[in-house]
């Protein structure tokens, strides 16, 4: 199978517990800095016992950052996703006459109003406005308008692998001939709904998150946003703007196994990371670095271990691989989005991020991440996304420097 | 390349009987209340009652239509699964949120947290067909349907060989309900199925929530069980001319207004939105008979879904039902029809379907 044109990234923003621009993340990143902590600002009786990754800013305040009037209704999972996306789309002219896509990803949408007035707006009229904000499709046509994207606009939402889906979808659609460019990623804030369903599932930890390691206990989640700008190679060079790094592949399966659990042979994440080295047409031995999905549950990890043994051949053959979720938390229908970004990070700066809180080897996989800053030559990079519903998704990024 | 894709079977549920084999909107059930049910089909006819008794009604009712439209394709199992749903399992998220509410330090019962989940629907029928392809999930209010049939569009060009479950599924909350009532979304002056709908100037404000599912399994072949065959389709958040996006889409597709046999529009009876498909029916398709369906089936942000099912069956059958004809001549034939619709002023979707 011959490799299609590289889709080329050109622009990216971030926001999570670990930083309020793409810079700030990678500070973090760099030095082994994590974001996980105490509850702030969510309003739960769980603040106190459950350790979350929160960004540290109220909604006020963002608000003010982006200059939306006070009385505008905007929930948290929009505000984060607004400040990542005018930080990925600076300096780029959207209304240049080139067709201009957005495709968002959120899970949350506005469930935090939602679950915050959900007896107040029967009575009161004072929230009232935030009702319309409830869809997560709303999220989206909040973005478009600020963002002033008009050409195409849409939203997915597939659990955990929500933003790569997105990403994926934006390369699909240059490749089609149907867009020139693409605003991709995705957004999560912290909700009482995500905290005490994933707690109620039994695989929230009561301490800090320790992905691929033998006694990890569970996640701890947080909320982010990030985005990404995609175009085509040429009028990426049209305007002359350099790509920070290209998306090359992309894949997506379904486990087909259960509504929350992966099988234990990964065979999802398997048939994900398989379809990405194909599309880009690259052996699996052209991998640097894998930025796993990681969440520290007992059973993604085993699972995407056991992917990662399937795709590779044999321990000795993984490349070095990390979990960045002990940094961020697990953003949800952010994850993939955030984690593209750190991917993109790794390529330009020639760095794996630290897999932090590992201490054991899972025993029944042997395997062995990346827990300290690594300086290497990085060419390829795998990122992966898995959510309920089976859907797993992986995405290969490729440096601009060849 | 995008090309046309070819349906080869439908599955829907709705207001009406749709489940019904042959059902063609000859007898319409006629309701006086807002929101309004789907009409529960026999689900045990095609779902094992142990899964049954475990699945949310977005779920029942997707995996139910879809097995639907695999059965009219003579088909047991595809290669992708794409949906959409503008609200996703509405319920369980309800659900959810009230035990949360009633106890947050209370172990709450997982179960309506993980199907709360938007993409559970779409997951459900993977599971059901063991179906290890592409799955996705649009939540993209009432452009979630059109989001997905683009997605399969672009998945065809790239898998020209592969077959796909196409579809869309909406319930009604409870709650959400009333809160769409305090934001004066819904109808409250003489809700009525079929909804008058005065063509000149629409009588009331508000709409008539509904639910339902529909189901698509669809490839670039035509094969001998083709039902007919979606050409193009596209989404608009926010037209400032109505008129001017769908002749743009017909010059687009090459085609000009009077290439168009009958139009379907998605007239609700709400006199705050109404006008957009007054004034693109007076200004493209004067002579064109127009059809409605969303005074029979309700609004749902996917029944764009249930109305390309009734412009397949109108190609097949070769007629209009009078209950669904809003003006214009019982055509001589029916080759090429257009599908317009919006919700609430935006969300704005076009379709061409042929025979």
């Amino acid at each position: 199978m011959n490799a299609p044109a590289r889709i080329a990234i050109i622009g990216m923003g971030a926001i999570s517990a670990i930083g309020e621009d793409v810079s700030s993340n990678h500070q973090s990143l760099r030095t082994s800095s994590p974001g996980i902590g105490p509850i702030r600002h969510l309003d739960t009786p769980h603040r106190g016992r459950l350790l979350v990754g929160e960004v540290d800013i109220a909604n006020d305040e963002l608000a003010e950052r982006l200059e939306i009037p006070a009385n505008e209704a905007y929930t948290r999972s929009t505000l984060l996703a607004l400040l990542a996306a005018r930080e990925a789309t600076a300096g780029i002219d959207l209304g240049d006459g080139n067709r201009t896509g957005l495709i968002s990803a959120t899970t949350v949408g506005g469930m935090d109003a939602t679950e915050r007035y959900y007896d107040d707006y029967l009575v009161s009229e004072t929230h009232r406005h935030f009702i319309p904000t409830h869809p997560c499709g709303y999220s989206t046509e909040q973005m478009a308008r600020y963002l002033g994207v008009t050409d195409f606009v849409t939203t997915i939402s597939t659990a955990c692998s929500s933003a790569a889906n997105a990403i994926m979808l934006g390369a699909r659609m240059i490749r089609a001939g149907l867009l020139d460019r693409a605003i991709v990623g995705g957004t999560d804030c912290l909700s009482r709904f995500t905290v005490n369903g994933f707690n109620s599932l039994m695989i929230y930890t009561d301490g800090y998150c320790r992905p691929f390691d033998e006694h990890r206990s569970g996640l701890n989640l947080g909320e982010a946003a990030a985005y990404l700008v995609l175009e085509r190679s040429e009028p990426a060079a049209r305007q002359s703007k350099t790509p920070m790094a290209y998306l090359s592949g992309y894949g997506h399966a379904n486990d087909a196994f259960h509504q929350t659990a992966s099988s234990e042979d990964g065979e999802g994440a398997y048939l994900a990371m398989k379809q990405a080295l194909e599309v880009a047409g690259l052996e699996a031995s052209a991998i640097d670095y894998i930025n796993a999905h990681g969440t520290a549950t007992p059973n993604n990890d085993l699972a995407e271990g056991q992917a990662l043994l399937r795709i590779f051949g044999n321990v000795q053959s993984i490349p070095p691989f990390s979990s960045t979720k002990a940094f961020t938390g697990h953003t949800l229908a952010a994850a993939g989005a955030i984690e593209a970004v750190f991917s993109v990070l790794a390529l330009q700066h020639q760095e794996i991020f630290a897999n932090l809180n590992f201490s054991h080897p899972i025993a029944a996989l042997g395997i062995v991440p990346q827990t300290t800053l690594l300086s290497t030559a990085i060419n390829h990079v795998l990122s992966n996304s898995f959510g309920f519903g089976g859907n797993c998704s992986s995405l290969l990024f490729s440096s601009a420097h060849d | 390349m995008i090309e046309p894709i070819y349906i080869h079977g439908k599955g829907g549920i709705s207001i009406q009987p749709t489940t019904e084999p042959d059902y063609f909107f000859d007898r319409i059930l006629p309701y006086t209340q807002n929101p309004i049910p789907a009409c529960d089909p026999d689900y045990k006819a095609l779902i094992p009652p142990l899964q049954l008794r475990r699945m949310n009604k977005s779920m029942r009712m997707a995996i139910f239509t879809s097995q639907l439209a695999l059965q009219e394709a003579n088909r047991t199992t595809v290669d992708a699964v794409i949906t959409g749903s503008g609200l996703g399992c509405l319920r369980d998220s309800e659900r959810f949120v009230e035990a949360l509410l009633a106890d947050e330090r209370q172990a709450l019962n997982p179960t309506p947290f993980i199907q709360s989940t938007h993409n559970m629907a779409a997951a459900a029928i993977a599971l059901a067909l063991k179906c290890k392809g592409y799955n996705m999930t649009y939540i993209n209010n009432a452009n979630s349907f059109e989001s997905a049939l683009l997605d399969g569009m672009v998945y065809l060009s790239e898998h020209p060989d592969d077959t796909i479950l196409l579809g869309a599924v909406d319930e009604l909350g409870e709650r959400t309900t009333e809160f769409w009532n305090i934001a004066e979304y819904l109808k409250h002056d003489a809700p009525a199925i079929p909804t008058p709908l005065p063509l000149r100037a629409a009588a009331a404000p508000g709409e008539i929530a509904a639910e339902g599912a529909t189901f698509f399994v669809a490839s670039r072949q035509p094969g001998a069980s083709a039902i007919g065959k979606v050409t193009a389709v596209e989404t608009c958040l926010e037209a400032d001319n109505p008129t001017t996006f769908v002749s743009r889409f017909l010059q687009k597709n090459g085609l000009d207004a009077p290439a168009i046999d009958a139009v379907l529009l998605g007239y609700n009876g709400d006199s705050r939105y109404d006008d957009s498909y007054r004034t693109v029916a007076q200004a493209l398709f004067a002579e064109t008979p127009c059809v409605g369906f969303k005074h029979v089936l309700g609004e749902f942000d996917t029944v764009i879904a249930a109305a390309l099912a009734l412009a397949l069956q109108i190609l097949n059958k070769q007629r209009i039902p009078a209950t669904v004809q809003l003006s214009g001549p019982q055509p001589q034939e029916l080759t090429r029809l257009l599908i317009y619709t919006q919700r609430r002023g935006k969300n704005h979707g076009v379709m061409l379907v042929e025979r």
